[in-house]
Formats: structure tokens, sequence, C-alpha cells
């Protein structure tokens, strides 16, 4: 029994960690970490307008991609 | 000093006086004043907010016009399209200080139509811009970033960076599993040791067993990869390299711990397989980095602008691409550019730099019908030449076709490391077997004999041996970043260290390649502010360097403003200033001017006449640069042989190589020259290196062992090189020689901890004495031993 307990607590943590690591390597693998200075400094600027601007920037590749894009 | 007020952009301090008041506002120059507003007027006037606190630089620059960032020739080597048919290019941001110009740069750009995607790196100023050609062109967002006070210029990614980066992912996230797992192991590992010394039930160790072999699973198979593949290469090639002693140590005591785990009897060591790769898998990401950053650098000085030529067709001047010019067109050339074909001037006269090609330190007079060469600047010549040769065939390009062969046939001095690690690889691998056979034979178990053998291979890890290198080097690279020294490969530190001969070119190397005032005259009392008003709107190097003399000698100059003002091409300058006429140039000019003069000698001179009158004269020459002769001095004193090859005549050659020491020096060679003379003490065995800073030098550079190149040289020279000074001087050319000797003895101290260390715990392992903690245990501690020694000479460095 004693062992069961011990397995079950390894095989959770070990899942959880795995998890994480997947999350990380995903990360790098997005380039999220390739400026060591930047992702640190994006939180310190995050803010509503640059939600809106990334948005915005979506909508207009996606709109270019089309071709029917007309400036405003 | 209550009365400075800082600038509403830059920042910078002024006294109010001087300053521009708009509102209530204060501004130190138009460009920060036209900065600020459009920022404003955009909605971007935050950046303020995010830059409180740091100075800027004030954007006061002038650009040449940036349509040719749109021409054909720009667009085929810079410009690429993706699938979504946007246009992409990879840019070198100047001027960024902080990450409020960062998030500034990306704002204003995102801002623009037609611009889909910017995202600017910080850390190294690169960025990615992705645009709709249709709808904006290139020019108008170099524009745009020019408008808000940084400056724009483009490199090849796919030349150095893309693989780099590439390769550093690579490794980052196999050491990411690796770390990951390595951690995860060593915790369920302690419980096991524990275990092993107070006593375990073996159903506890199995069940700890296996979630040691899930961890190390993904380390030896997917973080291992790259000692499998190394090995698979290095046996193709029938050689046992590390990697070899790497995988096959790890791969059998992780199917040995297999085998234990299943049989649920004995010792398995998870822990070591992830420990040995992890450990291992540093020393290579270490050496990946270091390859990456000189990528960084080497961008960063290697400023690409666009590659065209002007010809002229029906009357029309257009701009052409290299490869398109036909022989016989005419091409314009203006001061200032380089010539890029070669042919022969029809119109116009005027001075240029050959130094980059021939060595010949001094401007060269050219006037109608001499022929030009490519690779050549025009110092102060608006020339129009026909072409009598197409790109293909010009002088700049044969220098490039035999480069290439040069770079190919470049000898290899193999690294100590991989010498001696077959070695040691070779032998690990049969002392592992014979104490196995020894074991078995003398009546033991199989599995005992077994493990025994494996404990072996364990202990020798060559963790300590796979760091000993990498670990020096980056302290030796680290070293050398700092004092502006830039090696391209790690490698390249150890085969400095072995020089036999340097060799030194000698105008830009030995010599500063450019003249400088040596003697003055002044014949008759003036005012020296009309001098250095005169100069200062010249931009020949003789004016730049007098221009400095004065700057120096006297405290502060003011400028005047003439009356009128002409350049003379190749004679000088002339100006009148209240009724007085000016006049400043060499002896040609004073000549047709009717001015006679009675003092000749061989130095470039400078004269200074006021209404007819030679007022002053200046002598000017290519100086020695500093630290010249200690160089020399200390390299004779180390046994090495100082060689001066040099394209320059007998004459300046002699008088340098006195000056600085140097008995042995060569005259009047070609490049090709040059590259034989590399050949041939190559023949007799020795280590080259070679010093130098132009197109003259670039073969002998990549044939050299080691070719070092000052950093102000010329893009190509850079790029065949190993080495760069980025700082031009030969206190760092000594620097770099210092570094990689410290470093060699370096990488000879850690190697020779490791097998002292191994020739220790080996006879132990053989005997069966060792367990599995002593083996883990040591393996850490062989490793912390190497990167401590190495820190220490680092310490001992920067104290001195």
């Amino acid at each position: 029994m004693d062992n069961m307990v011990v397995a079950m607590m390894l095989g959770a943590s070990l899942f959880l960690g795995g998890v994480a690591l997947v999350a990380f390597l995903w990360a790098i693998k997005t380039g999220q970490f390739d400026d060591e200075e930047k992702f640190l400094n994006a939180v310190k600027f995050d803010n509503e307008d640059d939600l809106n601007d990334a948005i915005k920037q979506e909508k207009k590749r996606e709109a270019l991609k089309k071709k029917d894009y007309k400036p405003e | 000093m209550s009365n400075k007020i800082a600038c509403s952009h830059c920042h910078l301090e002024f006294s109010k006086d001087v300053m521009i008041q708009d509102g209530e506002n204060y501004f130190c120059c138009n460009g920060c004043q036209g900065v600020y507003h459009l920022l404003s007027d955009s909605g971007l006037d935050s950046f303020y907010e995010k830059s409180a606190g740091v100075t800027l630089t004030p954007p006061t620059k002038q650009y040449e016009d940036s349509s040719n960032f749109n021409s054909p020739a720009f667009y085929d080597r810079f410009v690429s399209q993706n699938s979504d048919g946007f246009c992409e290019v990879s840019l070198i941001i100047e001027g960024i200080h902080c990450s409020a110009c960062v998030w500034l740069n990306e704002k204003a750009l995102h801002k623009m139509e037609g611009v889909v995607e910017a995202n600017i790196n910080f850390t190294n100023n690169k960025a990615h811009i992705v645009w709709s050609d249709d709808v904006v062109k290139l020019s108008e967002i170099i524009d745009m970033i020019r408008a808000i006070g940084y400056n724009a210029y483009p490199y090849d990614a796919t030349l150095q960076e893309a693989h780099a980066n590439k390769v550093r992912k690579e490794y980052y996230l196999r050491l990411a599993v690796a770390i990951f797992a390595s951690m995860n192991v060593m915790w369920i590992a302690v419980a096991q040791y524990a275990g092993y010394f107070t006593g375990i039930t073996q159903e506890m160790k199995t069940i700890l067993n296996i979630a040691e072999g899930v961890l190390a699973t993904p380390v030896l198979f997917y973080s291992g990869w790259v000692f499998f593949r190394g090995a698979y290469y290095g046996l193709r090639n029938r050689v046992v390299n590390m990697d070899l002693l790497v995988a096959t140590g790890a791969l059998l005591t992780y199917v040995y711990s297999l085998y234990i785990t299943i049989r649920e009897h004995g010792e398995a060591y998870f822990d070591s397989v992830s420990m040995i790769i992890t450990f291992v898998l540093v020393g290579k990401f270490l050496e990946v980095l270091s390859k990456k950053n000189a990528a960084d650098t080497l961008d960063i000085i290697g400023k690409h602008l666009p590659d065209e030529v002007n010809i002229i067709r029906d009357g029309k001047v257009l701009s052409c691409k290299l490869q398109d010019v036909q022989v016989g067109e005419r091409i314009v050339v203006n001061s200032g550019e380089k010539v890029l074909l070669d042919g022969k001037i029809l119109k116009g006269e005027g001075s240029f730099d050959e130094s980059n090609l021939t060595g010949e330190s001094k401007p060269i007079l050219k006037t109608i019908g001499d022929d030009v060469i490519s690779g050549t600047t025009s110092i102060d010549a608006d020339i129009e030449f026909e072409a009598t040769k197409d790109f293909a065939h010009s002088t700049l390009s044969n220098l490039v076709t035999l480069l290439e062969s040069a770079i190919n046939k470049k000898p290899k001095i193999e690294v100590l490391a991989n010498r001696l690690s077959e070695h040691f690889s070779s032998v690990i691998l049969f002392l592992a077997f014979a104490t196995f056979a020894v074991w078995w034979l003398w009546p033991h178990s199989f599995e005992e004999s077994l493990m025994v053998g494996i404990s072996v291979i364990v202990i020798a890890c060559p963790c300590a041996l796979g760091l000993a290198t990498p670990v020096a080097t980056l302290v030796g690279l680290s070293l050398g970043a700092k004092r502006g020294i830039l090696f391209k490969e790690a490698a390249q530190l150890e085969t400095m260290a072995k020089v036999d001969v340097l060799l030194l070119d000698k105008t830009g190397t030995l010599t500063l390649g450019k003249p400088n005032v040596v003697a003055v005259k002044n014949y008759k009392e003036f005012d020296i502010e009309l001098l250095y008003s005169l100069i200062n709107a010249s931009k020949h190097p003789i004016s730049k360097s007098i221009k400095e003399y004065i700057e120096t000698t006297y405290s502060s100059m003011n400028s005047y403003a003439f009356d009128s003002f002409l350049h003379i091409a190749a004679r000088g300058v002339e100006a009148t200033y209240k009724n007085q006429k000016l006049l400043g140039g060499n002896e040609r000019l004073m000549k047709e001017r009717g001015i006679t003069l009675e003092y000749t000698s061989k130095n470039t001179h400078f004269y200074f006449a006021i209404d007819g009158e030679v007022v002053a004269l200046y002598e000017l020459e290519d100086t020695v640069k500093q630290g010249a002769y200690e160089l020399v001095e200390q390299m004779h004193a180390r046994g090495v042989e100082v060689v001066m090859l040099t394209g320059d005549n007998n004459l300046s050659a002699q008088k340098v190589a006195k000056g600085v020491g140097i008995t042995q020096y060569y005259a009047e060679l070609t490049p090709e020259e040059k590259l034989h003379y590399v050949e041939e003490l190559h023949k007799n065995g020795k280590v080259v290196v070679m010093v130098g800073d132009g197109v003259n030098d670039i073969l002998a550079l990549a044939k050299a062992d080691i070719g070092i190149v000052m950093g102000s040289g010329s893009d190509i020279a850079v790029e065949v090189s190993d080495v760069v000074l980025l700082n031009d001087s030969l206190e760092s050319l000594l620097g770099a020689f210092k570094i990689s000797k410290t470093t060699f003895s370096l990488i000879k101290q850690n190697f020779a901890i490791s097998l002292i260390y191994n020739a220790i715990t080996i006879p132990l392992a053989m005997a069966g004495l060792v367990i599995p903690l002593v083996a883990a245990l040591s393996m850490s501690f062989s490793s912390l031993l190497v990167v401590g020694n190495s820190m220490r000479i680092r310490y001992k460095w920067n104290r001195s």
C-alpha cells in the first residue's frame, strides 16, 4: 500500500512537471525567449492599448492576405 | 548650473538660452523637435513615460536618399517573399538605447499601412519586418525609422544568423529536456542513496528505478542524439571520438540499468546516464552560444549598402545592377564612392585611394585616359569612365574566385581535445572490456562482471574532459570580447597559441593607413581659424588629418562663413573671406596659381596661402600605430618570426620596418604573391598567423592558419578572417595572442586535472570498489574542479 502511494505521487508529479516542460519547449519553439531582455520588458509595458494594437495588426494581416485591403 | 534644462526629446541638458522654446517644451535642435511632434501627432507620446531617465542621441544626421533601398539589386540580395506573398527583410536598427526605443519602433511601424509585422530584438538590435509590397515600399519603412530618430541598414540573415539561430534553438530544446530530467532524477536518486545506506525494500527500489528510467529515456535518446550523430560520423571517418565514448558509456549504462530494473536485483545507474549527457551537452551548448554571439557582432560591422552603379545611357543617368553592366558602358563615380568595375577615365580627374588593393598609402591622382581599378575608392574625384571588363572578369571578382579555392585548401590543425579524446576513448573502452573479461574469467557471475565493467566507463565518463575545452575557451572568448577581440571559432584560440610565424600587412595594419601631420612650418603670422574654416569644409583625408591636428594643438576653434568657396579636385580648396583670397592644397595647385615653392621632400604636403603668399606648410605621412614596436619585441621574445608583407613600395616599407624593429620584409607584393608566401611557410610545417585589413590581403588571410583582420577593414576581408580586432589597435592584437596562450594553458591544465582524476578513480573502479554514490559524486566533483579552474583565470585577468 505504501508503495502504491509513492508510485502515485511520483507519477503525478512527473506528469505535472512534464506538462510544464512541454509548455516551456513550446515557448522556445515559437521564439518567445529569443530576446532575453524583451520578454521581461513585455510584462512592464503590458496594457490595453498594446492588446488592441496586436488585434488590429492581426486583422490587418488577414486583410492584406485577401488583397482587398483598403487603407482607411 | 541651474539654468541648464533637459531637451524634451533626447533629455540631454543644455543652457536655456540656446534651446528652442516651443510652448512648454524645450528642444536642443530641430531634429528633436521634429521627432517630438511626430510622436505626439501619431499618439505615441507615451514613449516619453517609458523612456524616463534615458538620454537619446539627437537625430541630427543627414541621410542619403533612401530610394536605392527599392532597387532590384537590393531586393534580390536582402528581401525575400514568404508563403503569404509578403516581403520580408532583416535589418539592424541603429540608435536603440532602451526597451522604450524598441517599443517605439515597433509601434511606429505597426501604424504604417501595409506593415504586417515588425519585430525588434533588444539584445542585438536586429529587426525582422514583414510588409505588403503593393501597399508600402521598403524605402518608406526606412524613412519612418529615420524620421523617429533611428537608422536602419540591412544584413544578410541567411549568411550566418539563420544557421546559428537554428543550431542554438536546437541545443536549447535538447538542453531544457536534459536539465529538467536530470534535476528530477537527482531527487529520486537521493531516495535511492538513502535506501542504499539505511535499507530499502526491493519493491520500492523498483518503483524508483522505473521513475528514473522514464526520466532518463528522453535524455538519452532526445538530448543525447547529438552524441550518437557525432559518434556515427566519427566512425564513418574511422575516428574514435569523445562522442563515441559518451554515447557508448551512456547507452551501456542505460541498457544495464534496464536489465537491473527488470531483474529486480542490484543497483541501477539511470542518474549517471542523464548526468553524463547533461554535463557534456552543457559544454557543447556553450560553444554554440559563443558562435551565435560572434555572428551577431559580424552582422553589425558589415554595413551592407545597395551595390549598384550609375551608368549613362542615351544621355540619362540610370542605376543598374552591377552584373548587368556591359563592356563599353559609361559609368559615373562621384567623390567618396567605391569603384566597382575596371575601366578607363573619359571625363574628370581626382585622387583615388588604392590602399585597399595595393597597399599604397598615398592617394593616387588619376586623370583622363588612366585606368581605374575595381575595389578602390574615389576620394575627391567626380568622373565618368568606360567599363573595359564586365563584373565577372573584374579585378575584384577575380580575387573572390581565387579566394574560394584558398578557403577550401585551408589547413586544419587538429585541436588537442580531439587528439586526446581519441586516445582516451579507445583506452577507456579497452579497459572496460578487459575488466569485464578478467572478472568473468576469475570466476564471478556475468552480472557482477558486467556491472564492474560498466562502472569503469561511468567513472571515466568524460564529463570533465568534455567540459575542459568549452569552459576554457568560453573564458578566453569573453576576455577577448571585452577588449574588442572577436574570435569566430573557439578552436582558433588554440591554433593561435601555437603560432610560428606572424605576417603583418603594412598599410592600415602596422600603420594608421591615413596621413598624419608630422611637421609644420609657419612662414608668417596668420589667423589659424582661417585655415581651420577652410579645411573644415573639405572631406579629403588630408584636410581631415590637419583638422584633427589643429583641434588637438589649439583649444577652441570657430569656423568663419566664407563669401565664396570652391573645391578643386585632386588639388585642394579655395575660398574668399573679407577680401582675403585663401588657398589650401598641394604643390600642383600652388604652381598653377603662380606661387613659387622652395621646399621639397618625399612626403605629402599641404600648403596654405593667403593672397598669393604661402604662410604655412604641413607635412603629412602615414604613421606607425601605437604599440607596434612592443608587439614586434614581444613576439620576438616568444620566439615567433615576424615578417612584414606589403604591396607598397620598397622605400616606405623599409622605413616602417626599421621603425618597429622588423628585419624581414617583402615589398611590392601582389595579393597572389602574399598567398604564395603563406603556402611556402606551410610547406615548411609552420603555423602562420596573418594580420591584414584590405582586399589585397584576403588571399593570404584565408590561407593562413589564422587570419586576423582590423574591424575597419574591407567587408570581404572581415568575412574570410578568423579573428576580428574591432578597435583596430595593435594592443588588442597583442592581447589576442596573450589570451590565446592563456586559454591554451588553461585547456592543458583542465585536461591534466581530469586525467589525474581518472588515473586515481579508474583502478578503484576496476577493482570493483566503487559504489554508485561515489561514482555520481566524483563525476560532479571533477566537473566542478574544471569549471572552478577556468573561473580562476578569468578572475586573475579581470584584476590585472
